[in-house]
């Protein structure tokens, strides 16, 4: 699914990223890199293994396009330091590109610890009127990539069929990106008039038709 | 006075004369003996076990400390029982006196039965679990010489009957002379009961049955001159008039509901009819507070309310003497919850017990004659026990590991000896042991997980005191949404509420709770702050509640009761009249040898309706399965309904009702294999794991006044379902709630017999084209499941969204 915005272009992948194609950047929010290992030492037993599916999938995109810079749009680390953080570190340290994190209110590492890992840190990030946040922004000018929602629709069919799935939430000057980790959760969103839905099938990403 | 000489003596003094069965329990008791009582509530059953007990302590003078310990289901019971036994053992003894521990037994208080414990304690089998979590209990428990699980019928068929066969199991491992009792009520596999709760002394142990039999009566209340009765429904307020009548003409009634939700509507449309019985009414469920609650059943023991609207929080024990008439609304689900609410009335020695059934829709007229049938005979169903529930067995461990630790070359052959567990092997315990102490089964170096250490001897601890607190709240098998505290803005606390329903409100919004009508002002750290409203409309809060099913005793009765419809007469059969004529001109009344099968099409898309008569859970497989094989035959989705009486497909291309017929799909074989391989398991499954997940202790819920505090550790259950069918679908605790979906639920067996007889029957398929009176409950019915065979592509492709409505909020 490609989109025209503000005469850039955007491509709405199915893991749930974003590639910009003209500044060769990928975009992506809440990977939440972390939460399961702060909840196995509080002593929840979460598979531990949940914490290699962002390498897998970052490999993927990585193979797939080419790209320059990496955008983490907010709660890119759900916890204060612990052994996720080494490895994102080794992993950070390990790629060509460059990597900037515009902070969400889970990023509670100190900025220097963030930096030090190799990430360039900032509160927002503007550029060619496209605005990055983490928290959904409205400001005339300019469009914005978010997330922090976590957004999610509950689709309907015909013969009552019911299902929810993560989603790109587009709106007049906003697009709010799904949760790019894999113990996140859904947040349900229903669109107003205006709004646009891009549905994660898992294999695609499909727009959804808006009934009045 | 002086203190009576003997038991015996005392019971003279009260100018009562002991029953045979109490003299038999006596006796046994003072043998040394273990037994099972087989007594109904209000046949003397306490004062069975307490005589043996005190005649006991009289003839061998007790060392200090806890000599007898009893265990029941629900905490109303547990004040009438220290009552009635403190009673009886202080006259021979002021130092006699008997403890009672429940959820609701402040701290402190426990505390000082902890550093001094009494002759007796009364407890429910949470905290008994809390008791064994604790430091120093084996001293605590030293001279305990008797444990007594009463209602035992009412644990068995629950996890919690599991908890207290793991209690049982190792309390006796360090007091094997430990006498255990249980009581329990009528039920289908009486012997199996007493063998789970007796275990290996089953042999030695004596059977003790109370003779005394309730005379039972069952009446439908049907009006006479009803236009029609209605096709769905679930309050049956059109009855209200009839309701009314029976509360008129009897000193106190107890109306029983079956949710909550019933329990507020119904207490306020009562009140609203007869403003004058305001001062002698009353509502009682589960999620008033305890104040309430208690002043409630005060006042019903003494005589001082004519009318209380309850759910099954007062379904168990507790005599209320004055209880002339009770009136069931709507199904009970079963004939043994039946009896036990018909048995709340009448108890006056002698007495005869009538309940009312109030039928809220046509087909529960039907249920109404089965259910007569089943009190006739006195057929009671079976309570089926829970076989390897790693849930509670996890929780058990850290319940031992908070406490005193444990070492698991011990631990495991005491565990093995209960019912539950017998068929326990190294290999699952091993997994059970690896998952408290790392959380998975492989040990990585990079991970960090913390709950259990293991010191030097081998003994299993838990050091962290955050997790050691928390584990202590979350002791228990059952498990509700979560629940917010209700209070008013100036103070004083009313109950809780689910928070999915306080979602719905905004601030300004009106609701009934505790037959008050508060106006909602804000929620805040968990709170729901409210005012009293004047209003006189009102949203009710509906409890969700699990749906039951009918149990396959029911279902038989229910099933033999349709066949022969036709050829009764009856005044329920009058009623229902319309509808069956109804049915008959838009399809038909099958026979015993016929499957009907009705298809129309609606809006909604193609439905194809299933009558089987097997009731709700085997219904659900069914749905399942039958999808499942039509979904072979070409790619489509399926909505699933289904009740007591069959189940409906609902699907939005025409349903091959032909195929289904042509390639044998009802057909009895690899209907276990299908169940297992249709994509609706999971499905169905969900709801299973999120208990078994709060209970296994994968997931923190919290309580009402202790939500949880560190955001960072907020999830919910449905994300953990999740993750564990990606990521470790061999998780024990994921594969328990495929088990239990099985086992429990649908019980194979009978889902085999099920397709068995279906494939015998001869297949009446009707093409309507509306919905029949039969098929009308259940195309209504919002609660659905789904079975797909469409890539989840295709389906989106066809799916839409709704705009959300302007000005909504």
């Amino acid at each position: 699914m490609t989109l025209k915005i503000v005469q850039q272009t955007f491509e709405l992948l199915p893991q749930g990223a974003v590639y910009w194609q003209e500044q060769k950047a990928l975009l992506l929010a809440d990977v939440h890199l972390g939460k399961v290992s702060h909840f196995r030492k509080n002593g929840y037993a979460i598979p531990a293994q949940i914490q290699f599916s962002f390498y897998q999938k970052m490999e993927q995109l990585l193979t797939a396009h080419n790209v320059e810079k990496i955008f983490f749009l907010g709660d890119l680390f759900h916890s204060d330091r612990n052994a996720e953080w080494d490895r994102f570190v080794a992993w950070n340290q390990s790629l060509s590109q460059q990597t900037i994190l515009v902070k969400g209110n889970h990023d509670i590492l100190p900025t220097k610890v963030l930096e030090q890992s190799g990430l360039f840190v900032v509160t927002e990030w503007m550029e060619k009127n496209i605005l990055l946040t983490h928290h959904p922004t409205d400001r005339s000018g300019s469009f914005n990539f978010s997330g922090h929602i976590h957004p999610g629709v509950r689709l309907q069919g015909a013969g009552r069929q019911r299902l929810k799935v993560p989603c790109f939430f587009h709106q007049p000057n906003q697009m709010i990106l799904p949760a790019f980790g894999d113990f996140t959760g859904l947040h349900l969103l229903q669109p107003k008039a205006g709004d646009r839905v891009y549905a994660l099938t898992g294999e695609a990403v499909v727009e959804i038709k808006i009934v009045a | 006075m002086t203190a009576p000489e003997n038991v015996k003596a005392w019971f003279a003094e009260q100018k009562w004369k002991p029953l045979a069965f109490q003299l038999q329990c006596w006796q046994a008791y003072a043998k040394g003996k273990s037994g099972f009582v087989n007594a109904p509530t209000g046949s003397g059953k306490t004062y069975a076990l307490w005589g043996g007990i005190i005649q006991q302590a009289l003839d061998h003078p007790p060392k200090k400390g806890l000599q007898a310990l009893w265990i029941t289901p629900l905490k109303a019971l547990a004040v009438e029982i220290q009552q009635a036994t403190q009673r009886m053992s202080t006259t021979f003894d002021p130092n006699w006196k008997v403890d009672l521990r429940t959820g609701d037994t402040s701290a402190s208080h426990r505390s000082k039965q902890r550093q001094k414990p009494n002759f007796g304690l009364v407890t429910t089998p949470e905290s008994l679990h809390l008791l064994l979590g604790s430091k120093d209990h084996q001293k605590y428990f030293a001279n305990l010489r008797c444990i007594i699980i009463d209602e035992w019928h009412e644990l068995m068929g629950s996890k919690r009957g599991v908890q207290v066969e793991l209690a049982l199991a190792y309390l006796k491992s360090f007091l094997p002379q430990l006498q255990v009792w249980g009581i329990s009520a009528t039920i289908g596999n009486l012997d199996l009961a007493q063998e789970i709760l007796l275990g290996s002394e089953v042999h030695q142990a004596v059977r003790i049955v109370s003779e005394r039999k309730k005379n039972i009566k069952v009446k439908s209340l049907v009006p006479k001159n009803m236009e029609r009765f209605p096709w769905r429904g679930h309050l049956g307020l059109h009855l209200l008039p009839e309701v009314v009548k029976v509360v008129r003409r009897s000193r106190s009634t107890l109306v029983f509901t079956n949710t909550r939700a019933q329990c507020e509507i119904w207490f306020q449309r009562l009140l609203d009819a007869h403003p004058d019985w305001a001062g002698q009414m009353a509502m009682h469920h589960g999620s008033m507070n305890k104040e309430t609650r208690l002043w409630v059943e005060e006042a019903l023991r003494n005589d001082a309310l004519k009318l209380v609207v309850c759910t099954s929080s007062l379904d168990l024990g507790v005599d209320f003497s004055p209880v002339e008439s009770c009136i069931q609304v709507g199904s009970p689900k079963g004939v043994g919850r039946f009896l036990q609410r018909a048995g709340r009335s009448g108890h006056q020695p002698g007495a005869s017990s009538t309940i009312y059934f109030l039928p809220t829709h046509a087909m529960e007229l039907i249920e109404a004659l089965a259910l007569q049938t089943a009190i006739q005979k006195n057929s009671i169903e079976d309570r089926i026990p829970y076989l390897n529930s790693y849930d509670v067995l996890l929780q058990f461990l850290m319940t031992l590991a908070v406490g005193d630790g444990f070492v698991p070359q011990q631990l495991f052959p005491i565990i093995q000896r209960t019912f539950c567990y017998q068929t326990l092997t190294p290999e699952t315990w091993q997994w059970c042991l690896n998952f408290i102490r790392q959380g998975s089964q492989s040990l990585e170096n990079y991970d960090e997980y913390k709950k259990i250490t293991v010191d030097d001897s081998g003994r299993y601890r838990v050091a962290n005191r955050s997790i050691a607190m928390r584990h202590r709240m979350t002791i228990g098998t059952i498990v509700s949404d979560a629940d917010l505290l209700v209070k008013y803005q100036k103070g004083g606390f009313i109950g809780t509420i689910e928070e999915w329903f306080v979602a719905k409100l905004v601030p300004g919004d009106v609701f009934t709770f505790g037959g008050k009508n508060l106006e909602l002002i804000k929620i805040q750290n968990n709170q729901v702050l409210v005012k009293k409203s004047k209003a006189k409309k009102a949203k009710i809060p509906a409890w969700m509640g699990g749906r039951m099913s009918f149990s396959a005793h029911l279902s038989e009765l229910l099933r033999e009761t349709f066949y022969q419809l036709e050829a009764t007469e009856s005044k329920e059969k009058q009623a229902l009249e319309p509808v069956l004529e109804q049915q008959k001109k838009q399809s038909i009344l099958p026979k015993t040898d016929e499957l009907l099968i009705e298809t129309f099409p609606s809006r909604e898309g193609y439905h194809a309706v299933f009558y089987p008569f097997e009731g709700y859970a085997i219904h659900m497989a069914m749905a399942s399965i039958v999808s499942y094989r039509l979904s072979l035959l070409s790619p489509t989705s399926f909505s699933l309904a289904y009740n007591d009486y069959g189940f409906e497909l609902l699907s939005d291309t025409p349903i091959d009702l032909q195929g289904l017929l042509d390639n044998e799909l009802l057909s009895p074989q690899d209907v276990i294999p299908d169940l297992r391989t249709g994509i609706n398991i999971s499905e169905m499954a969900r709801r299973k794991f999120r208990d078994i997940a709060v209970i296994g202790g994968l997931v923190f819920q919290g309580t009402p006044s202790q939500p949880i505090k560190s955001k960072h550790l907020q999830s919910s259950s449905q994300l953990f379902f999740e993750v564990f069918k990606d990521y470790e679908p061999d998780n024990l605790l994921y594969q328990q709630a495929l088990d239990e979906t099985f086992e429990h639920d649908m019980e194979q067996g009978r889902l085999l017999q099920a397709f068995v007889r279906m494939n015998k029957q001869q297949i009446r398929w009707i093409e309507t084209h509306q919905p029949t009176p039969f098929s009308f409950p259940l195309i209504t019915d919002r609660l659905r499941g789904k079975m797909s065979s469409e890539s989840v592509e295709d389906r989106i492709r066809k799916m839409y969204l709704q705009l959300e409505k302007d000005g909504s909020s």
